[in-house]
């Protein structure tokens, strides 16, 4: 098994359109985010973490954001390896602009070639936990060798459809994020576009370990504690590590009342002494199929420059669990997971060099 | 080198029109709420599995499903139902692929690796399933609903068996009832007839 680095990263999302941009808006306290309007009587004014970069047309949009992420995360010599796009809602966003077709395919052409990008693609959709799924995919294929390089890209865009059908089932906040909070009431959605690279020939500070995905029947919108204890289980032996050698884990804690709960519990069950835990949700919102790739992206650089998120909401002491105020003093083994729908629980492994 | 034994197949391109009726029959009763793609996914992986003979997914195997067109026409609805107000929950849902995949494991009872990979062929898939396959194999599925429907079905299941007879094939080929074998290796795809290999021998 071929060590597996992750060698650059880029972001854009609400916080900023690059990672120092958003490192330094987070450092100042976050940012507040924006309304989406939703019709009907279930509809409404809903808080939603967009990518403050105005251009209507969602292609031309999207390719510039793209385009910018990539060139960060150091891919712009990247040509041959392998690219895989994670996103929960492809282009809906031009399919309710009329300027695309519903077709994976153009979908991932259209990524390509905005990429000039020659070597195989595959689009992982598992809502979500995409990009986690991408990072399980892309780290098996490079640890066997049979790559050497790979670029994991987020993609998560403004679309009516993802916001109406949260909506829909009444899993949305109209008030704010509140990770694990005492007064969460929903989740609060956003953008991002998130690119990983990851690379056996070029050693980097840190290292993907492994990970592990567990889908379970039980609940088609929610998380299921056993799911979660197995599924940290799983990513543990996939690493070769103890629960004990864990030192921090990024947690879903998408502020909803249901979810927060079923996840604190797996939590409790698979670590008999529990790390610290850390949220990006009050930063960036939910940026669903992009959050994995958003989420660790945006940790790694937190936790190289010691900038931490900040949480408004006191957490639920009924959960059994706290959130970390200040950055863990020695951070080496970190796990990174997001809980979603179609019962998918993921979680990577990553080490520090 | 990764070499598999196909232990279960079932194609239907397009479905017979009484699938539904089967399927319900599979189920002990008609299912609810679940769109049609998802209902055309599980019509094939229980027959697939039922052609394996097996009732229940081992907790090591994966499942894997790709699709050229996935949820079209689930998305078509909810976009029209967002023109003036919300979608409806359940119609919502339906636009998830992956909710085929939370369906499965609900039905096999199991819990474990399950992936959706949305365009490209059969063989690209194979490929991703075949680098993170463990001990149990593989459940590969290949869906759409659109221009009359398919649904291809592959039991995987991972064998050290390194007999010749093996020659290149392309991912079209890959569901082709005679195969016996599949293996990936520096060569791309290849499979095995069933047979083959004592004509080989021969």
């Amino acid at each position: 098994m071929k060590p597996v680095y992750l060698a650059g990263r880029g972001l854009a999302c609400a916080l900023g359109q690059d990672m120092q941009g958003s490192l330094d808006a987070l450092q100042s306290g976050g940012v507040a985010p924006a309304a989406f309007r939703l019709p009907g009587e279930m509809g409404g004014s809903f808080p939603y973490y967009a990518i403050a970069f105005q251009q209507k047309d969602w292609n031309e949009r999207a390719r510039d954001l793209v385009q910018r992420v990539a060139r960060e995360a150091g891919a712009q010599h990247m040509r041959s390896g392998v690219l895989f796009v994670a996103t929960s809602s492809f282009d809906i966003g031009a399919v309710e602009q009329g300027a695309a077709q519903m077709d994976y395919d153009a979908f991932s052409r259209k990524i390509a070639a905005w990429l000039d990008w020659s070597g195989p693609v595959y689009v992982i959709n598992t809502a979500c936990t995409s990009s986690l799924n991408a990072l399980i995919a892309a780290h098996a294929l490079l640890s066997a060798g049979e790559e050497e390089e790979a670029l994991v890209l987020g993609v998560e865009l403004g679309n009516r459809l993802t916001l109406g059908g949260f909506a829909a089932l009444q899993l949305l906040s109209q008030h704010g994020c509140k990770p694990f909070g005492q007064h969460r009431d929903g989740l609060v959605l956003g953008e991002a576009v998130a690119a990983l690279k990851l690379s056996t020939r070029e050693p980097a500070l840190w290292q993907m370990l492994g990970g592990a995905n567990v889908v379970d029947g039980s609940q088609p919108t929610g998380a299921s504690a056993a799911a979660v204890a197995s599924m940290y289980q799983r990513a543990l032996e996939a690493s070769g590590l103890a629960a004990d050698a864990i030192d921090l884990v990024k947690v879903q804690a998408a502020g909803s009342p249901g979810n927060d709960a079923i996840e604190a519990q797996g939590l409790r069950a698979a670590f008999p002494v529990m790390p610290h835990l850390v949220s990006l949700k009050t930063a960036l919102g939910h940026t669903m199929g992009a959050s994995g790739a958003a989420e660790i992206a945006l940790l790694t650089a937190c936790l190289e420059q010691g900038i931490w998120p900040h949480y408004a909401d006191p957490v639920d002491g009924e959960l059994g669990v706290s959130l970390a105020e200040h950055m863990p003093q020695s951070v080496r083994h970190v796990m990174a997971t997001i809980l979603g729908f179609g019962g998918s629980h993921a979680t990577v492994v990553l080490g520090r060099a | 080198m990764k070499t598999f034994a196909i232990s279960g197949r079932f194609v239907e391109t397009p479905p017979p029109a009484d699938w539904r009726e089967h399927l319900a029959r599979m189920l002990g009763a008609k299912p609810r709420r679940i769109g049609t793609w998802a209902e055309l996914g599980l019509y094939g992986a229980l027959r697939c599995m039922a052609d394996a003979g097996e009732k229940m997914l081992p907790p090591d195997v994966q499942v894997w499903l790709g699709s050229r067109r996935g949820t079209y026409a689930a998305t078509d609805t909810v976009l029209g139902q967002m023109r003036d107000d919300l979608p409806m929950p359940l119609a919502f849902l339906q636009t998830q692929p992956s909710q085929l995949l939370a369906l499965l494991a609900a039905q096999l009872q199991w819990q474990g690796h399950a992936c959706f990979v949305a365009g490209g062929e059969p063989g690209a898939l194979l490929r991703l399933a075949a680098a993170q396959a463990g001990k149990d194999g593989i459940l590969l599925g290949w869906l759409d609903e659109m221009s009359g429907g398919e649904t291809r079905w592959l039991r995987l299941r991972p064998c050290t068996e390194m007999d010749g007879g093996y020659i290149a094939a392309t991912a079209e080929t890959l569901f082709t009832a005679q195969i016996s074998h599949l293996r990936l290796s520096g060569m791309g795809l290849e499979t095995r007839r069933a047979g083959q290999s004592a004509l080989v021998q021969e």
